[in-house]
């Protein structure tokens, strides 16, 4: 452990990538904190996390709960029995880990996850900044060198978390802004921490390329993002300002995942389990994300969960991304979608609504009203029924 | 993913589709409201439709520059505790809020062949995107009459990233291609309560002027 420490605090240049096997954890089960400045901290983060704990925004699923605390288990190295996980119904690519050893998921990030691993790759991501102590060491970092831009990013309520990206409203309006600081975590910092994550489900048996993939994922969304409004990915993030140079933290992790993948061992992905696990909250994290209308943002999603197959839910959903976008061309492709959408056994009800209503717009008066029945058949108490029944009977 | 504009209203944890942005002047010289008293007939927006008020209550001032001109807000207790919004006339691809071009999250435009859905789902944009509502739930959608033509009820809650639960009540109708639209918006607990019969007393009101 401490030739491991020592490798972790020797500041290396920008460019080196960190390799996986020369991360260890610095601190063991059931860890305490032991100086004065460490101790502080974690009282007022103890009032954080009763304050997270009681939270509106959480996703209460306690099966979905389990499921994820259940993966904490596998990939959380020596702290795996001490962390916490909370889930927040906030539709961003993010998650964030405090310096107590719990850790809030977004629910935008479960959206965006193709399987297992990949979600335990950014779980222990997190677990990784806590094993190694990163917040308390960004912290007398901070306190050692006042850094004016981050005290100017701290203003403007930059923050990042495993993806370095916007960390929506619960942070905010936990009221938490003076704690931001502890997750601008340096190139350093999250080079580590994806070293040694990427060493935590690799050992767990989890495909190790998971987390590469993960980070072309986050870059790609914001660039199609940023393509559909006609604008540059914007660079002030501290993703961009003081993370891994986007693309060189995602060569480091597929170099390193070839590398520290043992030949022959077959890894596994855990897709089916996941899906099961995310199915009673996934039609609400679509919709969370769609009715944003962020349609390069949405498209791009749907299409990276559409490499494992389309079905009922993504065509639906595709149809939705349309539907909120100006333009004929736009109304005519949603309605092509949900016309595609109800041909599969899985099409949400909405489907069915959705369809009717452009058959409806289009003249054909007599299947629209055939699917709107089938919407009221499959939703019956739906709150939209009386208007339905209306446009049926009209 | 930055959103300046919805994190600027979020900061007021309240949702306004004209500029709140000068609340703060509680009165006196600097208020950005007016009042509106008890039995006055007010035309709204742009004009294109009048509502009688039942009680006094407080005219938002609107702003050139960063309001839609068919559209105007209201308040009894603050904007945070309550907030009625008119619509009076929006035409064909026109939008209800002022946003940047190239926002990554826009509200989308009203388009004339809208139907009573996908107005409803207007209006869930436009909490999602604007007022930051990290859940939004559709109550009910029902067919009402407003302004004597054939229109809709669409009654929702909304969970704020202030994590105050409001509920809304928003009733409309499309008329020769134009939206006319009120909407009520206060926190759920009491204030809903007390504003729900001055909307519905205003409803009745209402009268279409062109």
């Amino acid at each position: 452990m401490l030739a491991g420490a020592g490798a972790a605090l020797v500041a290396a240049p920008a460019s080196a990538r960190i390799r996986p096997g020369s991360m260890q954890p610095l601190i063991g089960p059931g860890y305490k904190p032991v100086d004065t400045d460490e101790k502080g901290l974690w009282a007022q983060m103890e009032r954080v996390e009763e304050e997270v704990a009681g939270s509106n925004l959480l996703i209460k699923d306690p099966e979905l709960n389990r499921y994820l605390q259940g993966l904490i288990g596998r990939v959380g190295g020596p702290a795996a029995k001490d962390m916490r996980i909370y889930l927040a119904r906030v539709p961003e690519f993010n998650a964030m880990m405090f310096p107590t050893g719990f850790t809030v998921f977004f629910s935008g990030l479960l959206l965006r996850m193709r399987d297992e691993a990949q979600l335990a790759g950014v779980i222990a991501h997190e677990a990784s900044h806590f094993l190694l102590k990163h917040q308390i060491r960004s912290w007398r970092d901070m306190k050692r060198k006042t850094n004016i831009f981050a005290a100017l990013a701290m203003a403007a309520g930059v923050a990042g978390g495993a993806t370095g990206t916007y960390t929506g409203d619960l942070v905010r309006l936990a009221e938490l802004g003076t704690m931001l600081t502890l997750f601008r975590y340096s190139r350093q910092l999250e080079a580590e921490s994806d070293a040694l994550g990427l060493k935590l489900i690799a050992d767990a048996g989890y495909s190790p390329i998971s987390m590469s993939e993960t980070w072309d994922q986050l870059i790609t969304e914001l660039e199609w993002s940023a393509r559909e409004r006609r604008k540059r990915v914007r660079r002030d993030f501290s993703l961009f300002s003081t993370h891994p140079a986007p693309r060189e933290r995602l060569r480091d992790l597929d170099l390193s995942a070839r590398e520290y993948a043992v030949a022959g061992k077959s890894y596994e992905r855990g897709r089916e389990r996941y899906l099961q696990a995310l199915q009673p909250i996934r039609q609400t994290l679509f919709e969370d994300q769609v009715r944003l209308n962020d349609p390069g943002a949405s498209q791009y999603i749907v299409e990276t969960l559409a490499k494992d197959g389309w079905n009922g839910q993504l065509l639906f959903t595709r149809g939705e991304i349309h539907r909120l976008r100006n333009g004929q061309a736009h109304q005519q492709a949603a309605a092509l979608n949900y016309a595609q959408a109800v041909t599969y056994p899985d099409a949400p009800a909405d489907a069915w609504r959705w369809h009717g209503v452009m058959l409806m717009k289009q003249g054909r008066e007599a299947e629209g009203r055939t699917a709107l029945q089938r919407y009221l058949a499959m939703a019956p108490n739906a709150p939209d029924a009386p208007f339905v029944r209306q446009m049926i009977q009209s | 993913m930055s959103r300046s504009k919805s994190l600027a209203i979020l900061a007021t944890l309240s949702l306004c589709l004209s500029a709140c942005s000068s609340v703060g002047g509680a009165g006196g010289l600097n208020s950005p409201y007016n009042l509106v008293r008890a039995g006055q007939v007010i035309n709204v927006g742009s004009g294109a439709m009048s509502v009688t008020a039942p009680r006094n209550w407080n005219r938002t001032e609107r702003s050139l520059f960063t309001d839609v001109r068919w559209v105007e807000d209201w308040t009894l207790n603050g904007p945070l505790l309550d907030q009625l919004s008119f619509v009076a006339g929006l035409p064909h691809d026109k939008r209800l809020v002022r946003q940047e071009h190239k926002a990554d999250r826009q509200v989308p435009k009203f388009r004339r062949d809208m139907t009573a859905p996908e107005v409803a789902a207007l209006i869930e944009t436009l909490y999602r995107v604007e007022g930051g509502s990290l859940d939004f739930r559709t109550v009910q959608l029902a067919p009402r009459s407003f302004l004597a033509a054939p229109g809709f009820q669409l009654d929702f809650e909304h969970l704020g990233g202030d994590e105050v639960w409001r509920r809304g009540r928003a009733v409309g109708a499309v008329i020769d291609g134009k939206l006319y639209l009120m909407m009520v918006d206060a926190a759920r607990s009491h204030y809903f309560a007390q504003v729900l019969p001055d909307f519905e007393a205003m409803a009745v009101s209402a009268v279409r002027r062109r």
